[in-house]
């Protein structure tokens, strides 16, 4: 009886102290058997390509010598927009040659390139899953949502852990913290074609296929396009994070100036990046906005 | 060609449990306030002879773009069949093929046009132009060519780099029937190609249709909801109301003889003189309408009997026409067919006065309008013969007036029987 009267009176004045549900040492446990598990695994088949990739941008744009780089930027800002992002392209450039941060923003460039090219490579293929099965986005939807909402520092922890410190680590997190944008917009952007122009499609014979490749994907080109841009914005932000686990670049010239309290450190990567992010997104901006299809959408 | 055998489709959770309620007769407004579902189409029968223009008319919800999207499977019948003729390969049957099948039928057998054009807008207007044979994985440089020539005959040479939407709608849509036109297909399904275009460009399009299908004799399924154009290019017309076939026939039997007053409220606006033969609204020659005056000579003179006064016509004793002598004159006038009228009204510097010496010929199937046009160059009536000569009937004032008011001629006036044919003159039109 007296049981019975402890129970009820601690079901009215604390309720959740009767059961204790132990996440915190479920997730524990499940981090520590994946790292156990698969870090191995990860280590000789995750990091090689995802360091190979990133090597290599690395060299290619270190051996290009900051003039010909400069022209380079010119040209491919030009053609992808206009002469003014491009004459804003080469300032933004020089500017952060002088402020002597030339190299952390070429290791920059190359580990935002890296994981953009990843997130294509995986996002793309995914976002078009998705918008061939309805079944298949409602599972990866709330993946995508835990992905870009997860407190980037949350992630960084168990990538350390799986891949110990340094650039691939930061890569990984970048990764997957970038990646959500791309599918999501490839997937909107091929449900969004409109049906007339699928049926004219079909009418003609064409396969699943033939359509997915001529049609849909083509017309959804400016919003992938956008879903390209978004990730390019979500990388920047997340290199600086993971400078926090040993990536290189401006990250590392931001943190290492706030651990110093060198402030000036900290603002000159700072401007670096915002210039960067700037550059990169009228860059891509413009890109998604030659494109005929885009042009079509625009004059109707 | 091709023949479709009760084509239903009802659109809903489970149309197959429609249909023994449309056996029973229930209406489309009956099923869908007590089943939710709609019927698009209603059992529709027809069959299209190759190389015909087969118009499919009616106003918008009618069920005509269901029923053509039935025709190439892009919407799934509920029941019924249609079958696929095209003479080489024997008759195959469109509802029994499976997706492979179908694709080749799109690729090989079947185009279509789209109201709405459907242009890629992110491919050039050769591009555009050759999909269908790109889908063919034709050789491209062939493709190329083919493209090209194609876009030649719908009058697009010249803009092969342009893009969609750089294009005017008319020119558009030169550009969808250009790239059905090119896959080779003998059979063109176009929906409402013309509608979404200016009347003066429409009226254009029309014609080049006429005359390209002149050169091509593709089998054409042709919706619309425009009676005139289905008149103007159609040699068949099925008029649809509320997804049921209600009506089939050439332009002319359905203008002078509507079965429903949905069609006939349709062809109260419709314009006769391009479709009315002079075979039709000629005042027959028999011995109800003329009396027989003179026959002393050669010939046997008749006049009108309700004009005894007015023109004389001579047949010889094989009633062929010899002569006819307008009221006031003693002799044989001229005798000229409509068709050299026309020119010689080119020709000589006339005055635009109507003449009362000149007789004009025509045979049964000349249009009102040719009739109409001969006539304002001459007052006496117009005569109607067979290939041999022989003489048909005449068309006077009375026969003209009555064609373009009434869109009936003498014959028809003893068979129409009345009830529901005549034109709702209080009524509303419909747009």
């Amino acid at each position: 009886m007296s049981e019975l009267l402890e129970f009820l009176r601690q079901l009215f004045t604390d309720p959740f102290g009767l059961l204790d549900i132990p996440v915190r040492e479920w997730v524990t446990d499940a981090v520590n058997w994946i790292v156990r598990t698969f870090r191995d695994f990860f280590r000789s088949y995750v990091s090689p390509p995802v360091r190979g990739v990133m090597e290599l941008f690395q060299w290619a744009l270190s051996s290009v010598p900051p003039l010909v780089f400069l022209a380079l930027a010119y040209v491919i800002a030009w053609r992808a927009a206009s002469w003014r992002v491009a004459a804003f392209t080469v300032i933004a450039f020089t500017f952060i040659g002088f402020m002597g941060v030339w190299d952390q923003m070429i290791i920059t460039l190359s580990l935002i390139a890296t994981a953009v090219f990843f997130c294509i490579l995986i996002g793309l293929p995914i976002g078009i899953l998705c918008s061939r099965s309805d079944w298949f986005y409602t599972v990866v939807r709330p993946v995508l949502d835990i992905m870009q909402t997860t407190p980037p520092f949350v992630y960084l922890i168990p990538a350390v852990m799986l891949f110990s410190i340094g650039n691939v680590p930061g890569l990984i997190a970048t990764i997957i913290f970038a990646m959500p944008p791309m599918i999501r917009l490839t997937n909107l952007g091929i449900r969004q074609v409109e049906t007339q122009y699928i049926e004219a499609a079909v009418a003609f014979g064409s396969t699943p296929r033939e359509i997915l490749w001529k049609v849909q994907v083509p017309l959804a080109l400016p919003t992938i396009m956008a879903g390209i841009n978004q990730t390019i914005m979500l990388s920047l932000s997340m290199v600086v994070i993971a400078a926090i686990i040993g990536a290189g670049g401006l990250g590392l010239e931001v943190y290492a100036g706030l651990e110093r309290l060198n402030i000036g450190q900290a603002f000159v990567g700072g401007i670096a990046i915002v210039l960067l992010a700037m550059v990169l997104d009228r860059v891509t901006q413009g890109l998604g906005e030659k494109g005929p299809a885009s042009r079509a959408k625009r004059s109707e | 060609m091709i023949r479709a055998e009760g084509i239903t489709k009802i659109f809903g959770p489970d149309g197959q449990s429609i249909l023994p309620l449309l056996e029973q007769g229930m209406t489309k407004d009956e099923i869908q306030a007590e089943t939710g579902h709609v019927v698009g189409v209603r059992d529709a029968n027809f069959e299209i002879e190759a190389g015909e223009v087969f118009c499919i008319m009616g106003l918008s919800g009618s069920g005509k773009s269901t029923l053509i999207r039935c025709i190439n499977r892009l919407i799934e019948p509920t029941a019924g069949r249609i079958f696929l003729n095209d003479g080489e390969s024997g008759e195959r049957e469109i509802t029994a093929m499976d997706d492979g099948e179908l694709r080749e039928l799109r690729k090989r057998d079947m185009s279509m046009v789209f109201q709405h054009f459907a242009l890629f807008p992110h491919r050039t207007v050769l591009a555009n132009t050759v999909y269908g044979l790109e889908i063919q994985r034709r050789n491209a440089e062939e493709s190329l060519q083919i493209g090209r020539r194609v876009l030649d005959m719908v009058g697009l040479g010249g803009w092969e780099e342009s893009y969609p939407h750089e294009l005017s709608g008319g020119m558009q849509q030169r550009v969808g029937l250009a790239r059905a036109l090119a896959t080779e297909a003998r059979v063109l399904l176009m929906d409402e190609p013309f509608s979404a275009l200016d009347p003066l460009i429409k009226v254009n399009m029309q014609q080049e249709l006429v005359r390209i299908q002149k050169d091509l004799e593709r089998t054409i399924l042709f919706i619309t909801h425009d009676l005139d154009e289905a008149m103007r290019i159609g040699d068949q017309i099925a008029i649809m109301d509320a997804g049921e076939v209600v009506q089939i026939g050439n332009p002319e039997e359905i203008l002078i003889n509507p079965k429903t007053e949905y069609v006939a409220n349709f062809v109260e606006h419709a314009d006769p003189t391009g479709v009315l033969t002079a075979g039709t609204i000629a005042l027959r020659f028999d011995e109800d309408q003329f009396k027989r005056v003179d026959d002393s000579g050669d010939l046997i003179y008749y006049v009108r009997r309700s004009d005894p006064e007015g023109a004389r016509f001579g047949v010889d004793r094989d009633q062929r026409l010899r002569a006819v002598v307008p009221a006031g004159h003693r002799e044989s006038v001229e005798l000229v067919g409509l068709d050299d009228i026309a020119e010689r009204a080119a020709d000589e510097t006339s005055d635009g006065g109507r003449r009362d010496d000149l007789a004009l010929r025509c045979d049964e199937q000349a249009v009102l309008r040719t009739v109409l046009k001969g006539r304002s160059c001459s007052t006496v009536p117009t005569v109607v013969t067979d290939a041999d000569g022989r003489l048909l009937g005449i068309i006077d004032e009375p026969e003209l007036i009555r064609g373009i008011l009434d869109k009936k001629g003498h014959g028809e006036q003893a068979d129409s029987n009345g009830a529901g044919v005549e034109p709702a003159s209080g009524g509303e039109s419909k747009p």
